[in-house]
């Protein structure tokens, strides 16, 4: 069995190791990240500086509530918002992979200014299993460009340090409770953010129609837990589709959008199966979502697809 | 401790297979299809996986050196999904596209007790995700599980101990994955 505290021990005596100077740490304030950056903390302490990025495709609120994270955890911080950076990079940019591997370039060379600035050598990342696997490489097919592996640049000064390479996310989360971190038990949030819920080009426009839908979706479904109406997923949000539809809304005609909402159920994300949401959970979703996006948002359906032949997010 | 390697074809699941051992207390390693016969007896194995991938066996699709290992070994041997599928092939049995290909939850029948599937029910769910399937068993060996719409979901050589399953007993939303697991450990520890 997998055993966080003997794990811990040794990744954080081979980062001892491995790491000889300063390093800089991509921070999203997800399990992953935050796990890496408190092992390596252990490891090499106040030689570790955390930067976190804010895309633009972030979750309401999230970069705030980073930023509060990264303060208690003591971290030596930077905090960068490249917001209008990535809407224009993003800027007509239909292709999934597309979108992955710019995003994941930018992340990179945002990390080199840094680094080049306050001469540091070593990229943390907080890589996991499916991140390379789903990557693909040699054998294995590209099932999506992680930003954080098929999304890196060819040609990168810095050196890639990841700690957590051959660990599932349900590994990472015991590690994160054995060292006591409040973020063990949240739900995955992919690097490339809200940009690969709006199907088609992620315009700022759209971001805010989807970040508002996600936010409804975790409210509703978190709200609907703590009732105990249901068992906490695995992962649920909205997706913004390309696809209009007519309605109507105050007696008029209305031709608006589509919102996909997915929940599902799993431990690794390897395979998943479709969270089975009571009905009266769906209802308050679909009405809260097109009473608040109002003209843009008429329709809602729930995606009732497993893993295979599916994959969580859409992009 | 017993040792069995993980032979990586490509599979999504390959890692999840060394996982799955790993947590077994079984002392594992992943290794490509390129690595020679020789090499891989000079560790001393008791048994080896045979990952899925993305070659399509049913179109004639290579696993490297699978069939030198398939041919060569006196120890047991568990193909998974595409490994099943080159196994099938190798062995004189014939692969091919299924009509029905199955992705996801699939409903596992069992057709004969064995020692592979101990304390598993006849009825039971496994994951699937294939393209091309086992559609004539080879001489000598015998389905132990079925689908509704594959055949041959499970097979067993009659004298040694090679098996198949087209299913993913490494993946979690398997029911009784761990269980057979569990079981071909047993079986390498004999």
């Amino acid at each position: 069995m997998f055993k966080a505290e003997r794990f811990i021990d040794e990744a954080v005596a081979k980062l001892k190791e491995e790491v000889h100077g300063k390093a800089l740490i991509a921070f999203s304030g997800g399990v992953d990240s935050t796990v890496c950056a408190a092992l390596v903390n252990k490891a090499i302490g106040k030689q570790l500086i955390a930067v976190h990025v804010d895309t633009g495709y972030m979750r309401k609120n999230e970069s705030k509530n980073v930023k509060k994270l990264m303060e208690k955890m003591g971290l030596n911080y930077r905090f960068i918002d490249a917001s209008k950076e990535y809407y224009k990079d993003l800027k007509g940019v239909e292709d999934p992979e597309k979108k992955r591997k710019i995003i994941g370039e930018k992340f990179i060379r945002i990390f080199e200014k840094v680094a080049d600035k306050e001469k540091i050598e070593y990229l943390v990342q907080g890589t996991i299993a499916p991140d390379w696997i789903e990557s693909g490489g040699q054998l294995r097919d590209t099932i999506k460009s992680h930003h954080n592996v098929g999304g890196l640049p060819e040609k990168m000064k810095l050196k890639l340090v990841e700690p957590l390479r051959d660990l599932y996310k349900d590994e990472v989360r015991k590690v994160a409770r054995s060292l006591n971190l409040t973020v063990s038990e949240r739900q995955p949030f992919p690097g490339p953010g809200l940009a690969i819920r709006i199907i088609g080009e992620a315009t700022p426009e759209r971001t805010e129609i989807v970040r508002e839908a996600c936010y409804i979706v975790e409210n509703e479904i978190e709200s609907a837990v703590e009732k105990g109406l249901m068992e906490m997923p695995w992962q649920y949000f909205a997706v913004l589709l390309p696809v209009k539809s007519v309605g109507v809304q105050g007696d008029r005609r209305a031709y608006g959008y589509v919102i996909a909402v997915r929940a599902v159920h799993s431990i690794d994300a390897m395979t998943c199966a479709y969270s089975k949401i009571p009905h009266e959970v769906i209802d308050k979703i679909s009405t809260r979502i097109t009473n608040s996006l109002k003209d843009k948002i008429n329709r809602i359906v729930y995606d009732v697809t497993n893993k295979p032949p599916s994959t969580v997010e859409w992009e | 401790m017993v040792k069995i390697f993980v032979v990586d074809n490509g599979g999504q699941w390959t890692h999840r297979e060394w996982r799955t051992l790993r947590d077994l207390e079984v002392d594992t390693k992943i290794v490509p299809n390129t690595i020679s016969f020789e090499n891989l007896i000079k560790e001393n194995i008791d048994g080896l996986v045979l990952s899925g991938g993305t070659p399509r066996i049913g179109l004639e699709d290579d696993l490297g050196n699978s069939g030198e290992y398939l041919q060569k070994a006196n120890f047991p041997i568990l193909g998974i999904c595409a490994g099943h599928q080159f196994m099938g092939r190798f062995f004189g049995g014939l692969v091919a596209p299924s009509k029905v290909p199955e992705f996801g939850k699939v409903e596992l029948i069992l057709l004969k007790q064995d020692s592979l599937f101990e304390g598993v029910p006849e009825k039971s769910i496994v994951w699937e995700s294939h393209n091309d399937e086992v559609s004539h068993l080879p001489p000598n060996f015998e389905a132990l599980a079925k689908s509704e719409n594959c055949k041959i979901q499970a097979m067993k050589h009659k004298s040694k101990s090679i098996y198949g399953v087209q299913f993913h007993p490494e993946v979690e939303h398997t029911e009784y994955g761990e269980q057979i697991f569990i079981n071909f450990v047993k079986i390498c520890e004999r």
